[in-house]
């Protein structure tokens, strides 16, 4: 399968300090992809220099562009991003408006803008907010306004910076479960930036950073039982993956089992 | 510390078109010297509560007594800074209100502004990095530079520094790796067991507060419509799925396996703990 991003031999500086030594990285076009590491390990500056706020020499290749000046542009209709933080992305008084500001820069017709914003707002549940006030909103109100305003534009890749952090479990978990659906039916490429693992179960892939470095990389079912390095960096393990890995050791299962439904039916035939 | 809501009811851009009911009658009576949880969807009104509190806001009516500071409409409060010297309040993100050059002038800035008369600011300063696990070397530091995890503590210290009753935490563990939020979870545990502080902390993190509280209060719609110790309110999934919360994954395990199965293996707040049943009952 193709790559949709391909970065090599990244190099960048902060304070004289390298966040980023000669870091490589392949996403996989179609994928869902969780970029994982504990704080401060460069997940955010990474997520800055694919969308080419922070700028670098490096080679960077988005989608078979690869990142300048030149296309700076044509890589961001591409690219849908949420931040941790939405009230630093909101510009508009209305939800509507706010929501609307990234189609209305591209020069999209109204009823077109219209006729989107009611899909992606009723598709995630945030339909009756477009008249309120963005600052007015709940944290994961916000978060949710946020990523119905980078899913308008229907990107290939829909970057997700610790984006869901302030929606409640359960609604987190049926948003991860619309984007799954988004993920498998329209082929959107997805990149969840958490330092949490629990989060990663939602995707396929995980990638795991520390010191600017990948550590781990692959399928989640085979990255999650490195139970040892990722505890040494600072990482808890999901509880169905410690579960499992400590019944695994009772000999009480014999693999990873990350559904509690089945575990419980193996437990208890 | 009394702090109780007594038939609280509080509405946004009230008397006008975009007007929202948060709170709606609500009562409630918070534990003293405990680690108090509230939980409750987006929107429920969980920070519109801690915000009534600090009397950043006033109720729209009904009363929020907090010891012998009454916050209700019509009635301004005399003495605010006070109050808010003994309610300290960490907003979610606190480390993104950071504005001074040094971890020092960033926690000098609340003792100046809330009027806070003191001998000894110096030693102030260092007692309150001290109890959040952070020595006298980071006076001097950019809080800029800080991890996030040491940011989040720089902004508990500046609320310490004025050793108030009640620590209210507004979703304190949000962006925090695994390392700083249970490095928060022993800081909130001693505030509790050596300094008899009374905390509340609001947040969606079922698995932290299970880990923290001592109750638990479930809103909805402006209203407490569960509360209780943590195995009380955590034992009931069906009621709980209905306003929007999950369990805490320790106890979603117990209740399934009971649901599922009609085995009572019990709650514990250990995994190891819970290995153990897990193996007396099928070995």
């Amino acid at each position: 399968m193709d790559d949709i991003i391909i970065i090599k031999d990244l190099i960048f500086k902060y304070d004289e300090r390298f966040i980023f030594n000669r870091f490589n990285l392949n996403i996989r076009k179609g994928s869902f992809t969780s970029i994982i590491g504990p704080n401060g390990c460069g997940k955010s500056t990474l997520v800055k220099i694919i969308l080419g706020l922070i700028k670098t020499d490096s080679y960077l290749n988005i989608d078979q562009l690869i990142l300048g000046n030149d296309n700076i542009k044509d890589i961001r209709k591409r690219i849908g991003v949420v931040f941790e933080n939405p009230d630093n992305q909101f510009v508009a008084e209305t939800v509507m408006d706010d929501i609307a500001f990234s189609l209305e820069n591209m020069k999209f017709k109204k009823q077109d803008i219209r006729d989107r914003i009611e899909k992606y707002t009723k598709y995630l549940g945030i339909f009756d907010l477009l008249e309120r006030e963005p600052h007015r909103l709940s944290g994961g109100e916000k978060q949710l306004v946020a990523l119905a305003s980078a899913l308008i534009i229907e990107p290939k890749i829909l970057i997700l910076d610790e984006a869901l952090t302030m929606v409640d479990t359960e609604l987190k978990e049926k948003t991860y479960k619309l984007l799954q659906e988004l993920h498998q039916n329209h082929n959107i490429t997805i990149i969840n930036v958490t330092h949490d693992l629990e989060d990663s179960l939602y995707g396929e892939d995980i990638v795991v950073i520390d010191q600017g470095q990948v550590v781990l990389k692959g399928p989640k079912e085979l990255v999650l039982k490195e139970e040892k390095i990722l505890s040494n960096i600072g990482l808890d393990l999901p509880f169905m993956a410690s579960l499992s890995l400590k019944l695994k050791y009772y000999d009480l299962v014999d693999d990873l089992i990350l559904d509690m439904d089945e575990m419980v039916d193996v437990l208890w035939k | 510390m009394e702090i109780k809501f007594d038939s609280v009811y509080y509405t946004y851009n009230q008397r006008t078109p975009l007007n929202k009911k948060v709170l709606n009658n609500l009562n409630v009576e918070f534990k003293k010297d405990k680690v108090n949880g509230i939980i409750g969807k987006s929107g429920s009104g969980k920070t519109t509560m801690i915000e009534l509190i600090n009397a950043l806001l006033v109720p729209t009516s009904g009363k929020v007594s907090i010891n012998k500071f009454i916050n209700k409409n019509g009635k301004k409060i005399k003495d605010v800074n006070k109050l808010r010297r003994q309610v300290g309040l960490v907003f979610q993100f606190p480390e993104e209100q950071f504005f001074n050059k040094t971890v020092k002038k960033e926690l000098l800035f609340g003792i100046k502004y809330l009027n806070y008369q003191t001998k000894n600011s110096d030693k102030r300063c260092s007692d309150a990095l001290k109890m959040v696990g952070l020595d006298d070397s980071y006076l001097d530091r950019n809080p800029f530079t800080l991890s996030s995890g040491e940011k989040r503590k720089v902004a508990i210290a500046s609320i310490l520094i004025f050793n108030p009753k009640v620590i209210i935490l507004d979703e304190p563990t949000i962006g925090l790796d695994s390392i700083s939020k249970n490095n928060l979870i022993k800081l909130i545990k001693m505030l509790k067991n050596k300094y008899h502080k009374t905390i509340i902390i609001v947040s969606h993190d079922v698995d932290m507060l299970h880990q923290i509280c001592d109750y638990i209060y479930v809103i909805n719609n402006g209203e407490v419509v569960m509360e209780g110790t943590k195995y009380e309110v955590f034992s009931n999934p069906d009621e709980l799925t209905k306003y929007g919360i999950k369990c805490p994954k320790i106890m979603e395990f117990s209740n399934k396996v009971l649901a599922k199965k009609n085995i009572k293996i019990g709650y514990r707040d250990d995994i190891m703990d819970l290995i153990k049943d897990v193996y007396r009952h099928v070995k």
